[in-house]
Order: C-alpha cells, then sequence, then structure tokens
C-alpha cells in the first residue's frame, strides 16, 4: 500500500536509490551548517515542549502540606485507614494526605523499591516490618526523626520492647510500627459450647500439651457440620504454611538464622518434630487434609468446623459473616506459647531532596495515625502504641482484648533481605513444603529442598 | 512494547497492498453456491458475535450496582435496571480521567517525536550521500532484531541514572526510536520521483525547504500511517511506562488500571467502568477512521509489532 | 510540477547533478555534514535508549548490580551460571515456548479460517471486520480486566453459561490445568485482528484470473482453495507465523496482569521471571544474565526466519 500512496508513476522507477544521488548545494556548505543545525534545534524545541510539561508531575513540586501516601490495605483494612486519615485531616491544621492503594504483596513491594530508587518516592508508606531489615541497608529508606516524634508525643517507651526491636535497623530509626498482627486460632463459640471446651468465663479451655490439644480439637470436630475441629488452608499460600510452621517451631524452641554468605541456621529435628505436629492436625481426622486459604476461610465463616488457624485479620470478615466465634493465642502446646506475627509499619520512602516541612507533617501524621489506633484494633490487629492498648477502651474490645497478650511472644521472620511478608522465603517455603503437606515427600526431604535454594540466596551478595 | 520493540522483518517485501481497505470484496469472484454462502454467514455470525460478547459483557456489568454485578445467580439483565452510578464514581472520584491525560499527553509526544526525528532520519539516509551512510543503515537495520523488552533492566537503570523516573519523559524517550519507521520512512522517500526536488534545488531552495514543502506533503500518506501506528502503540504500551513509571499521578491508562486497586476491596462494576472507559477512545477514533487505521497498521504494523 | 513530471525516472547516467563535477567535493563535505545532522536527532536516541542499553545490559550480566545501586562490583560469570543452572529459568522458558506453540498455531490457522470467510464477500463487511480487529485496538490490561471477569469462577460469564448445561467450570486462572488455556483464549481474542488483516489484504490480492481459469478447468471451491489460496498465502503465512511466534516469545502483559505467572508459577513466562528476579527480587544483575540468554533464543528465530525469507526469494 506504501507504493499505491508514492505519487504517481513512481512504481516503474527503481526502489533502490541510485548511487550518486545528486546532492545540490544551492546555499554553500556555510549556510548549510547553521540552517542544519536550526532544524536540529527546531526538532530539539519540540522535545522542549514536551519537557516543559514533565517538571510540573514530580513530588517536590507539591506543597508541604499535600501528603503521598502509599499502602497496600484493601478490604475492610483499606476502609478503617481511610476512615482514619479522614479522622486526621479533620483535625486543626492538618496536611491533606492522599492515598494510594496497590495490590498486596510483591506488587506493591516491586513498586515501592522502584520509586524509592528512582527517589520520587511517596511521602510515607506502609510496609511490613520483617521486611525492613532486609530493605533499609540499601538506602531505600530514610531514617524518622525521634525528636521530632517526641514533639507530636510519641515515644520509644510508648511500644512494646519486642516491636521497637523491629523499628530499629542498625541503628537507625527507620520505621514506626502501627500495629503487630499475629497468626491466633479462631473459634466457634457455639460448636465450643457444645463441646463442652469452654471454661466458666467462656473462653476455651487452656492445653499445654498436644495430647489434651488434640483431643480438644476432636471434642470440636464431634459437634461441627465438617466433623472438622481445626482449619487450616495452606494450598498455595506459602505465607500461610510459614506462619503455621513458625508458630510451633518457636514453640519447640527452635530458631532460625539467615546469614549472608553463610549457611541457614536451624535444628533439624525440631523441624521434623513441628512437620509431624502440622500433619497430624491436617490428617483427615482433626482437620481437612487439603484446604487452600479460601475453603478453609468459608468452612470456618459457615460455621463448618470449629476452629481455624489464620491472621487476625480475619476477624472483620468473620464478624460480618456472623458467625458467632471468639480469638485466642494459638496454644503453648510445647511450652511457651509463640505467636507468628508481622507488623505494619510506616517508613518514609527514599527521597533525594525530601521537603523539611512536609517531614515535618508526616511526622505529625503518623502520630496521630498511632494515637487513634484504637480504630485501627478493630481491624482485629494489636496496636503497637502501648497507651492505645493500656487503655480501658481497648479492654473492652472483644474478641481484641483476648489475645493482646500475645504481643509479648511475638515471633518475626528471621531478617534477610528475602524474608518478611509476601517476600521469596515464604513463596520458596510453600512451593517446598506444599509437598510435604500434600504427603508427596517426608519432611525432611521438603524441608531440605528449601534450605538448599535459601542456601543458594544466602551465597548471593545482600542486593541492598 | 509498539515502537520500542521492532521486530526482524524487512519492509519491502511483502508489505500488503492497499487493498484491506473499505473496498468490499462483494464484487469478487468466489461466490459459491448459495448454500455454501448461508453456512459461512452463519459461521461469521456466530463467530462475530463470539468475538463482541466479552466487551459487552463488561459494558453490560458497568451499568449495574455494585451489588448486582457480584449477585448470585448471575443475571444478565439486572432487575434493578442499570445506572451509571459505576461511571460517576469511577470519574468523580478516580484517577481515571488523569490517567487518559497521561496517556494523551505521553503518546502524542512519542508520536510527535518518533516522526519528526523518523522522518529527518529517513531523508538524510534516502536522498543525502554521507559517509557512514550504508554503515548506518546496516546498523538500523540489524537493530530491529533487538527486542525492546530485554532492555527493562539496563533502561531502567539508565533511567535511574538520569533521573527519569516518574517523570514524563522517561514514559516518552525510550519509545521514540522506531528503527522500522525510520526504514519505511526512508523506502517511501526513496520512491518519490527525484526531480521534483531537483527542479526546486536548482532554484536555490535549502534541503530542509525541499522536504518541508515538497517531500513532506507527497508523505502524508505514509505519516499519517505511521503516526496512527506509534500512537496506538504508545496508548496501549504496558511494559516500559508500568516499569518506569510508579507514581500514581504520573501513570498511563493502562498502568494506572493495573496497579491501582481500590481500598474498598474489589468492585465489579466500577472495574469495568473504567476498563470500558479506557477502550472508549480507541474504539470511537477506530469508527470514525476505519480505514485509515487499518491501512496505517497494515502498513507500518509488520515492522512494528 | 506535478507529478507526471516523475512518471519515468530519468536513467541514472544522466542525472544532472552527476554532471557537475565543478563543486563535487564541497557538495560531499556539506552532504556529509548535513546527513549525520538529520540523523543526528534519531540517532541521539537510537544510541542511548537502544544501544547503549543493550551492551549496557550485558555489561550489568557480569555484575551483581542491585536495584539500589549498590553491589556493582563484577563478578564474572556468576549471573550466567547461576542462570543456566537456576531451575526457574528453564521452567519459564519451557512456558514461553508452551505459550508460543500453543497461541501461534489458532493465531494463524483462525486467523486465516476468518479472513477467507470474510472474503467471500457477504454483506457486513463493516461489521466482520469490526468484531474481529476491534479487540487488537485495546489495552492490555483492558482486555486483562474483561477477560478476567469473563472467567470469574463464580460471577463470569463463562461458568454462568457452563452452567445453563449442568457443567461446573473451572477456576479457569486459578487451577493449573486451565490457567495457560485461559490466557492463550483471550491472546488469541485480543491479537488475531492484525492477523486477519495481513491474511485479508493477501487474499484480496490474489489475480481473479487464477480462480476464473480453475473454474473453467472444472474445479470446485475446496479444490480452489487448496491449489491456489492457500499456495497464493503461503508468504504471508510465512511472515504471520514469524511474526506471531517473536510476539508470543516477548508474552509478557496480559499474564502478568491475569495470572501473575501462577498458580504456581505454571504460567510464568521468561519476561515475567526477568521482571521478578530484576525488580521483586532487586537482583538487576542477574536479571539482565536471564535477559541475554533469552535474547539469544529471540535471535536464533529471527535468523532462521531470514534463512528463509532468503531461501525463499532465491527461489522466486
Amino acid at each position: 500500500m506504501m507504493h499505491d500512496s508514492s505519487p504517481a508513476g513512481t512504481r516503474g522507477s527503481r526502489s533502490a536509490p541510485p548511487d550518486g544521488r545528486p546532492a545540490r548545494d544551492p546555499g554553500g556548505g556555510t549556510f548549510l551548517g547553521r540552517r542544519a543545525l536550526m532544524q536540529g534545534a527546531g526538532a530539539l524545541g519540540a522535545l522542549g515542549a514536551v519537557g516543559a510539561l514533565s517538571s510540573c508531575a514530580g513530588s517536590s513540586a507539591r506543597a508541604a502540606d499535600d501528603i503521598a501516601f502509599w499502602h497496600l490495605l484493601s478490604g475492610p483494612d483499606g476502609v478503617t485507614m481511610g476512615e482514619m486519615l479522614d479522622g486526621y485531616m479533620a483535625t486543626d491544621g492538618a496536611a491533606s494526605v492522599t492515598q494510594t492503594v496497590l495490590a498486596w504483596g510483591a506488587p506493591y513491594y516491586t513498586k515501592l523499591a522502584m520509586a524509592s530508587a528512582g527517589g520520587r518516592a511517596p511521602d510515607l508508606a506502609v510496609m511490613h516490618a520483617a521486611r525492613v531489615p532486609g530493605y533499609a541497608p540499601g538506602g531505600l529508606l530514610d531514617e524518622w526523626d525521634l525528636d521530632l516524634l517526641g514533639e507530636f508525643g510519641i515515644r520509644q517507651e510508648d511500644f512494646p520492647e519486642l516491636i521497637w526491636e523491629k523499628m530499629v535497623v542498625d541503628g537507625k530509626l527507620t520505621a514506626i510500627a502501627l500495629d503487630s498482627h499475629p497468626f491466633v486460632l479462631y473459634y466457634n463459640t457455639e460448636i465450643a459450647e457444645a463441646a463442652g471446651v469452654l471454661g466458666d468465663d467462656g473462653l476455651i479451655l487452656p492445653t499445654d500439651n498436644p495430647e489434651d490439644f488434640r483431643a480438644l480439637a476432636l471434642e470440636l470436630g464431634g459437634k461441627a457440620p465438617s466433623g472438622y475441629g481445626l482449619s487450616f488452608g495452606y494450598l498455595g499460600d506459602g505465607s500461610n504454611q510459614w506462619r503455621m510452621f513458625s508458630t510451633y517451631y518457636t514453640q519447640l524452641g527452635g530458631t532460625i538464622e539467615l546469614p549472608v554468605g553463610g549457611k541457614m541456621v536451624y535444628q533439624e529435628e525440631l523441624v521434623v518434630e513441628t512437620a509431624e505436629w502440622i500433619l497430624s492436625l491436617i490428617d483427615g481426622e482433626v482437620g481437612n487434609p487439603g484446604h487452600d486459604g479460601g475453603t478453609a476461610i468459608s468452612e470456618f465463616a459457615t460455621g463448618g468446623s470449629g476452629a481455624f488457624y489464620g491472621g487476625v485479620w480475619e476477624s472483620g470478615n468473620y464478624k460480618s459473616q456472623g458467625v458467632p466465634f471468639d480469638m485466642t493465642m494459638v496454644p503453648g502446646v510445647f511450652g511457651e506459647p509463640a505467636a507468628y506475627a508481622d507488623s505494619h509499619a510506616f517508613v518514609l520512602p527514599h527521597q533525594m531532596s525530601p521537603d523539611p516541612e512536609r517531614r515535618r507533617n508526616v511526622h505529625a501524621v503518623v502520630a496521630e495515625l498511632l494515637k487513634n489506633s484504637i480504630s485501627w484494633a478493630a481491624a482485629g490487629h494489636i496496636p503497637a502504641y502501648s497507651p492505645v492498648v493500656e487503655d480501658p477502651a481497648y479492654a473492652e474490645l472483644v474478641p481484641q482484648s483476648h489475645y493482646a497478650d500475645a504481643v509479648d511472644h511475638l515471633v518475626y521472620d528471621p531478617p534477610a533481605w528475602f524474608s518478611g511478608s509476601g517476600s521469596d522465603f515464604h513463596t520458596y517455603f510453600g512451593n517446598d513444603m506444599q509437598n510435604v503437606w500434600a504427603r508427596r515427600v517426608d519432611p525432611l526431604t521438603g524441608w531440605n529442598d528449601f534450605v538448599a535454594r535459601i542456601n543458594a540466596l544466602l551465597l548471593k551478595p545482600t542486593p541492598m | 512494547m509498539s515502537a520500542a520493540n521492532p521486530t526482524t522483518v524487512t519492509l519491502t517485501p511483502v508489505v500488503p497492498r492497499a487493498a484491506v481497505t473499505a473496498r468490499t470484496a462483494s464484487s469478487k469472484r468466489r461466490r459459491g453456491p448459495a448454500p455454501a454462502r448461508i453456512a459461512a454467514f452463519v459461521i461469521l455470525a456466530v463467530l462475530a458475535t463470539a468475538w463482541l460478547v466479552p466487551v459487552l459483557w463488561a459494558v453490560l456489568t458497568s451499568f449495574k450496582t455494585e451489588a448486582e454485578a457480584a449477585a448470585m445467580p448471575v443475571t444478565i439483565v439486572p432487575d434493578g435496571g442499570f445506572t451509571v452510578a459505576a461511571y460517576v464514581k469511577v470519574l468523580s472520584e478516580g484517577l481515571v480521567p488523569r490517567w487518559a491525560w497521561n496517556s494523551f499527553i505521553t503518546s502524542a509526544a512519542v508520536t510527535l517525536i518518533t516522526v519528526t526525528i523518523s522522518a529527518l532520519a529517513g531523508y538524510a539516509l534516502s536522498r543525502l550521500r554521507f559517509a557512514g551512510r550504508t554503515m548506518l543503515i546496516t546498523l538500523i537495520v540489524a537493530s530491529i532484531m533487538i527486542p525492546g523488552q530485554i532492555l527493562i533492566v539496563p533502561l531502567f537503570h539508565l533511567m535511574l541514572n538520569l533521573n527519569m523516573v516518574d517523570t514524563y519523559w522517561g514514559i516518552i524517550l525510550p519509545q521514540v526510536v522506531a528503527a522500522p519507521m525510520v526504514f519505511i520512512l526512508k523506502k517511501f522517500f526513496d520512491q518519490i520521483p527525484f526531480e521534483l526536488e531537483e527542479a526546486a534545488l536548482m532554484d536555490g531552495a535549502s534541503r530542509f525547504r525541499i522536504l518541508r514543502s515538497i517531500v513532506l506533503p507527497l508523505s502524508k500518506p505514509i505519516l499519517g500511517a505511521v503516526s496512527i501506528f506509534v500512537f496506538i502503540g504508545a496508548w496501549n504500551n504496558f511494559l516500559w511506562p508500568f516499569i518506569v513509571v510508579n507514581d500514581s499521578n504520573l501513570m498511563t491508562l493502562p498502568t494506572g488500571l493495573q496497579t491501582v486497586i481500590s481500598a474498598y476491596g474489589i468492585q465489579y462494576a466500577q472495574n469495568m467502568a473504567q476498563a470500558v472507559l479506557a477502550a472508549l477512545p480507541l474504539i470511537i477514533v477506530f469508527m470514525f477512521f476505519q480505514r485509515q487505521i487499518i491501512k496505517g497498521i497494515a502498513t507500518t504494523g509488520i515492522a512494528g509489532t | 510540477m506535478t507529478t507526471a513530471d516523475g512518471l519515468a525516472a530519468p536513467p541514472r547516467g544522466v542525472r544532472p547533478a552527476d554532471h557537475l563535477s565543478v563543486g563535487r567535493s564541497r557538495r560531499r563535505r556539506a552532504d556529509n555534514l548535513r546527513g549525520w545532522l538529520y540523523c543526528a536527532p534519531f540517532l541521539l536516541a537510537f544510541g542511548l535508549f537502544l544501544i547503549w542499553p543493550t551492551f549496557y545490559g550485558l555489561w550489568m550480566s557480569f555484575t551483581g548490580t542491585s536495584l539500589a545501586g549498590t553491589n556493582t562490583q563484577f563478578v564474572g560469570l556468576d549471573n550466567w551460571t547461576e542462570a543456566l543452572g537456576d531451575p526457574q529459568v528453564w521452567s519459564s522458558l519451557v512456558n514461553t515456548a508452551w505459550f508460543t506453540l500453543l497461541s501461534t498455531i489458532p493465531l494463524v490457522l483462525v486467523a486465516m479460517f476468518l479472513a477467507v470467510l470474510v472474503n467471500i464477500g457477504l454483506p457486513g463487511q463493516w461489521f466482520w471486520r469490526l468484531s474481529f480487529f476491534m479487540p487488537f485496538l485495546l489495552a492490555s490490561t483492558v482486555v486483562s480486566q474483561f477477560w478476567n471477569w469473563m472467567y470469574n469462577p463464580q460471577l463470569g460469564l463463562i461458568n454462568t453459561f457452563l452452567g445453563w448445561f449442568g457443567i461446573t467450570g473451572p477456576a479457569w486462572l486459578q487451577d493449573p490445568n486451565t490457567a495457560m488455556i485461559a490466557v492463550v483464549i483471550t491472546t488469541v481474542w485480543w491479537t488475531i485482528g492484525f492477523n486477519f488483516l495481513l491474511y485479508l489484504a493477501a487474499l484480496q490480492n490474489i489475480p481473479d484470473q487464477l480462480y476464473e481459469a480453475a473454474s473453467l478447468d472444472g474445479a470446485g471451491g475446496w479444490r480452489k482453495f487448496l491449489s491456489i489460496t492457500l499456495p497464493q498465502l503461503a508468504p504471508t503465512t510465512v511472515l504471520v507465523l514469524v511474526l506471531q511466534m517473536l510476539a508470543s516469545l516477548k508474552v509478557f502483559d496480559q499474564i502478568y496482569q491475569m495470572t501473575g505467572g501462577g498458580p504456581g508459577g505454571t504460567t510464568r513466562p521468561v519476561l515475567l521471571y526477568i521482571y521478578e528476579v530484576g525488580f521483586t527480587g532487586y537482583r538487576l544483575g542477574y536479571a539482565s544474565a536471564i535477559s541475554y540468554i533469552f535474547f539469544f533464543m529471540i535471535i536464533i528465530v529471527s535468523i532462521a526466519y531470514m534463512v528463509i525469507a532468503s531461501r525463499r526469494s532465491v527461489k522466486a
């Protein structure tokens, strides 16, 4: 068609340019240089016109009281965060906060890292605290000003020790935790009552050894429509498998270290013991052997099973579904209880030239959100800011107050650049250990496959 | 990645003729027997309907309330009638208008710059005998083999160093390199008879003047085709803007739609309303310029997909 | 200056400029300068955004460069050996090849089928073209949103439709057995318009005389298709096949948007793995090494095409 649109008659002529194509130079060489230069300048001018547009869009061009805030909280969490921000913005002299919500997990962290690397990051972002240690050393996060926070009434002693440790990386205050959200045990109060496993206080009977716990679960199962005492969804969900594993492995006294350049440190016999214990909970008698996250949730939400292992953030969902339930820390059947957890934490993504006034406003926003985090507790999370938890108003929140002592037993991911919520560490764990839970391989085989991949990562220099 | 991802195809041999226009084939030969024609018609009708269903279903959903969009069992026509609530919500609260503007600005800039620099280079390669010309042509043709997608990592790193991450410039500049377009334009200029310029040269007109007042006007069809192709490619480009932009205020329609989610969970009607809004501009343009677009894509697409 | 003047280009030898030996060297010099100046804006962009990244990426593949800009030291072939031994590199390459195979076949055959049907000259030409070609104009994100909604296990039209016949449809995009097929169906729907156009153009260029002659010989419709249409379409088929393979090998958008490479990595193409390693995993150097392994694959396909194409033109 190109041919057809060319001027009439050209079809017959040769299409290849003949050598020695005449090129006349009527103006003379000296002129031409200038002309050609001007022509080039014209083209560059067109570029410049576009350039003018780009300058008005960078983050630095915004006003100091216009704060860009990124987070990964959707669903009920997103609604609550939106309300808390509205509450802040209704206060006198408040800055205006624009929230951008990105999809949870890898998409969010990828974008946040790329934005920080580019130096035009948002003014404020939420990260999982367990991801901060792997993230901060690369210079992608800026430091919080504790003095400035103090001005707004936020002090170090306002945070539980286990959480504060997670907020400080390499001696720098890098993250301000909003909450901790542990992995807990939900139970259906009607089924529990029918099974006779509720105490006089209306809470589920405490258990401190595996046999009792199994017996209790079987009691629950006897009264549950599905026949299962416990619901645990793991298929295709590496994070949930890891939460469960980490909880019981820690109860058994197990520890994990991830030294860069070295090999993963762990206690093999405890790993096997933990895996076998978990297998005994999804043996087809106590719990369904092949649930994914969604089916486990709907099994419990529809009143089908007696209890459910999951993060506290599911509580909003269960409330709206109307299932009668309460929550407790996962019982310490092997000793001290342990609560696998992570925290939503505020961070300052790296900006090349942050506006001091806006930074100040960001500190004010965070202080305000922390002080009002009783609203955040509504979504199930345990506020990190102790004055809120110690307030009598919190004790009245049920079931939130029933697992609040988890803050003394929090277990975070072992620090590494590839660990934390939604990280490769969780993904790899799920990839290899799913075969164990599905009883395709024995626990040690699956675990060793996982360790091999982690060791390969440890051999790499940390990219941050 | 449209213009930024040329393929290896040489441009001359198989470029389809203008035939793909609205010139109907109705007068054509293969009029089979009537039963065969009816069968063909039925098959086509079924397939064409199947092809339209995903779009119609999305449009239908976008005019439902959220509750009806998520209602089980699925209803085709909602009991409560249709509503534009989803559109109102998306247009008033979301960033869709902003993204549409970003898409327009960046695509227009990509088109303007690509066509300008490609025409200049194409003209030089066609008409001017300068040292290194053959080498340049070889280089440009060879470069068509480089798939733009594999460059996302070094390009992003380059953008970091140029301080262009999260800028319009960062979206635009890597997309303006369109070696196939240079080549298409060169081929076209080759076919314009030189005599037209000769006289002007004799009269003392400058090369640039000739380019502007003789060559370019004669090249309107091809410039139009290239522009259409480049614009559509830039408008729909996903991968590169997705890599280089993180700031939701700077995102283009395709990247914004994908990246930013609602804080209030999945909202089907609003999702569909957003998608329909994002699809609308090109569909409207297509309705009006079907011939030109089909021509433009057929001409340049081979080189540019 | 009418275009009629250009009816016949003068023979090379009598081009006026060739007689002007005076000032030739000056003209040459001027043309040298001008030629490069005209090319300069393009070459600047070309060099900076295509050539430089091509070589810079190769260099990065020998370094440990991270997203944060740290660890730029030379690591030799470490990334390359790691990539060649990384099962996920291989599985993503296999997925890419599998997607290419699954998508290319229908995108060639169905496109040809549609073009032949439309070319019969039935009424409604405008409508046929609109239906089959319009999706090609949509952005990948729009396409993915439309189809995610079609594939929705409970609320989607596909499973609703199947439900009318008492069939419980799968969770298309979440089920490892159907996810790739679902993505391929979407891809065919989305991009077939382009191949369809090329075929339509080629069909309309087949000289009527061929069919008339065949009719005189008493050939039927099917016979004419086999002995005239198919051979006449052969060059287009080679072109469409190669363009389609190259396009399918570079798949990223719709898979990222529809399945994210899941479930369990079963749909993850190599470009998505490059993205995950480089940007999600911060390892730009390693991602570069994988990019180049992929690059070589593409070059092999391209060269194979050029060999076929040149053999063809020699024959012709």
